[in-house]
């Protein structure tokens, strides 16, 4: 205050203007943060103040029960939340490995003419809108299941104990593992291109140090870009995985949406998503809709589940890097 | 392997065999100074930029070489080739011989991992891999050497002592190599360097981002490996040029300006552009 007391005249108008300013700013700025908690939490209240009639009527058993029978009114959630967890979990299975792949090959192998068209055919995947997937998973994808990998499947494995149970019965094409095949096909471009660009944050003069003590490619991978990056790939996959658990549409058009649990993936299921997608408009009952949003609330705890592992995991590692 | 090398040797027969430096004004080759590496005629090109413009010039063994010149003048490109680092990046390539043990190196049935393990080097900024400072050092012996666990510590506590470095880490062995401090993390990458017992090790401005105590420690450390190691180092600071090393090449826009003996550069230089960057007055 004493220094713009002692400037000149017209510098105090100027200094006042920045203060003002500054101090919209800084409240624009910060309104903007926190609306951002507001909207969570009225998401979530509206979720739980919907859900409160199932819960109360089904109690914890909403979470163990799987019959859903709208005629006798008695829902239970724990087969669309195995499904959700089942197709989400193939698909991981299926796209980390390829996503990382893929983005090992992009930034360390691949020779410099093919790394842009590849690059963008895994933009241009990620930019296919859900229902087509849908659409081709159904009237493509299911079929060409049906008629060879699924036979295959169940001939292969139908000797073998436990995993006869898993790849057991009819090939109807649509099922869980079509499910998660569709959906690992729909979120390998975003592990991939969120890998390929934290992998090229690694200095190049830190792999130049890896490979001037004589390791191979792969040894430098493993042991320099993957740890290097390894918060950065566990945020990527992360994503994928949250993307795969709400998934909806195509989803819907390709599990079956049965609700029932069955050991054999090849069978017909449904996920959380999919379940309230094809039920919300043939809801009349208060109880059968309030068990769809019971159904949303839990997918919101799943998801929020998951980043917390995700942080814990995160944690760990950075404990053990010892940073 | 050996024929190959005799046979490349005749088509070059235009060329000195003798010693690359023996024919040119090169008055004084010790006796007893073997040629561990000879660069001959070496060209070397980024994408279509000539930037190294047949530099022929012997690394003595057991010897330190240092390589001065003002920034572009192609030292660190130099360096790159004697353990074939360009070869990570398209475009790039070399011609000419860089004989290794009398072995071309640049020949395309060389094996670069193992150039690479008997070739050591130290990089400008320190570069300690992203995990415990244990394994900064175990994982390049790995690579080669089955070594049991007790051998393994032996190893890891000798190249830290050689490095001047486990008297500060020996008690957070597995802390991680990242929380080291510059100094540390520079003399961390020397003891990963010769841990692994390489027979050359290449120097790219190891001190340049260094304080002037581990700018002291790392000459001294230069000083004693030089009785097992041949060492090549890139330097801008001619003090640590004249202080450390034997040879000095001086180098100016890809070429090989002047080699001889360090007293030599710098007392009685024969190029007018040594007198001149040695100086200061350019460069």
């Amino acid at each position: 205050m004493a220094g713009a007391a002692q400037a000149a005249p017209g510098r105090t108008a100027v200094l006042r203007k920045f203060r003002l300013g500054n101090l919209l700013f800084l409240n624009l700025t910060r309104a903007a943060a926190v609306l951002v908690l507001v909207l969570l939490g009225g998401v979530m209240l509206a979720l739980i103040e919907g859900a409160s009639p199932a819960l109360r009527e089904f109690g914890f058993g909403f979470i163990t029960s799987q019959s859903w029978n709208p005629v006798t009114e008695k829902f239970g959630a724990l087969a669309p939340v195995y499904g959700t967890i089942v197709t989400s979990l193939i698909a991981m299975l299926i796209a980390v490995p390829v996503g990382l792949g893929i983005a090992i090959f992009l930034t360390e192998l691949c020779p410099t003419p093919l790394r842009r068209p590849i690059g963008i055919a895994i933009e241009l995947l990620a930019g296919i809108p859900s229902i087509i997937y849908g659409i081709w998973g159904l009237f493509v994808f299911a079929p060409f299941l049906q008629t060879t990998v699924q036979p295959f499947l169940i001939s292969v494995f139908g000797p073998i104990p436990l995993l006869n149970a898993v790849f057991a019965g009819p090939p109807y094409g649509i099922g869980i593992l079509t499910a998660g095949l569709i959906l690992a096909i729909m979120v390998l471009p975003f592990i991939t291109s969120i890998a390929r660009d934290v992998f090229s944050t690694v200095p190049p003069v830190l792999k130049e140090a890896a490979y001037g003590i004589g390791c191979t490619r792969w040894e430098v991978v493993k042991n320099v870009v993957l740890p290097f990056t390894r918060v950065g790939v566990i945020g990527g996959v992360m994503l994928g995985l949250g993307r795969a658990l709400g998934e909806t549409m195509a989803v819907t058009f390709v599990i079956g949406n049965a609700h029932k649990i069955s050991a054999s993936i090849l069978a017909p299921g449904t996920t959380i998503s999919a379940t309230i997608a094809n039920e919300f408009t043939e809801a009349v009952g208060d109880i059968y809709t309030s068990s769809l949003i019971a159904l949303g609330l839990l997918l919101f705890v799943i998801t929020f589940i998951v980043l917390a592992i995700a942080r814990y995991m995160l944690l760990r590692l950075e404990m053990k890097g010892g940073k | 392997m050996n024929m190959t090398v005799a046979q490349s040797a005749a088509v070059s027969s235009a060329r000195p065999t003798q010693p690359a430096g023996a024919k040119r004004q090169m008055p004084h080759v010790p006796e007893n100074a073997n040629e561990k590496i000879s660069v001959r005629n070496l060209k070397f090109y980024y994408g279509d930029t000539l930037a190294l413009k047949g530099i022929s010039l012997p690394l003595y063994e057991r010897k330190v070489t240092a390589f001065i010149g003002p920034s572009g003048c192609g030292k660190s490109t130099l360096l790159r080739i004697l353990n074939r680092m360009y070869d990570l990046y398209p475009g790039q390539r070399a011609d000419g011989e860089v004989l290794l043990d009398g072995e071309n190196i640049l020949s395309p049935k060389q094996d670069k991992n193992l150039l690479r393990s008997r070739v050591g080097m130290v990089f400008q900024k320190p570069t300690p891999f992203p995990m415990t400072i244990y394994d900064n050092i175990a994982f390049g012996v790995r690579l080669y050497e089955k070594l049991s666990k007790a051998e393994m510590d032996e190893r890891v506590e000798s190249s830290l002592r050689r490095a001047a470095l486990w008297n500060e880490v020996k008690d957070k062995l597995h802390a991680s190599g990242q929380s080291l401090s510059g100094g540390q993390q520079q003399r961390l990458c020397i003891a990963r360097t010769v841990a692994i017992k390489p027979e050359v090790i290449l120097l790219d401005e190891p001190c340049s981002a260094l304080d002037p105590i581990s700018t002291a420690k790392i000459e001294e450390l230069i000083d004693e490996l030089k009785a097992e190691y041949t060492i090549a180092i890139v330097t801008h600071n001619m003090q640590q040029a004249a202080r450390c090393s034997e040879y000095t090449a001086f180098m100016y826009l890809g070429e090989l300006v002047e080699f001889d003996e360090t007293s030599r550069i710098f007392t009685t230089p024969s190029d007018q552009r040594t007198q001149d960057y040695i100086t200061g007055r350019f460069g």
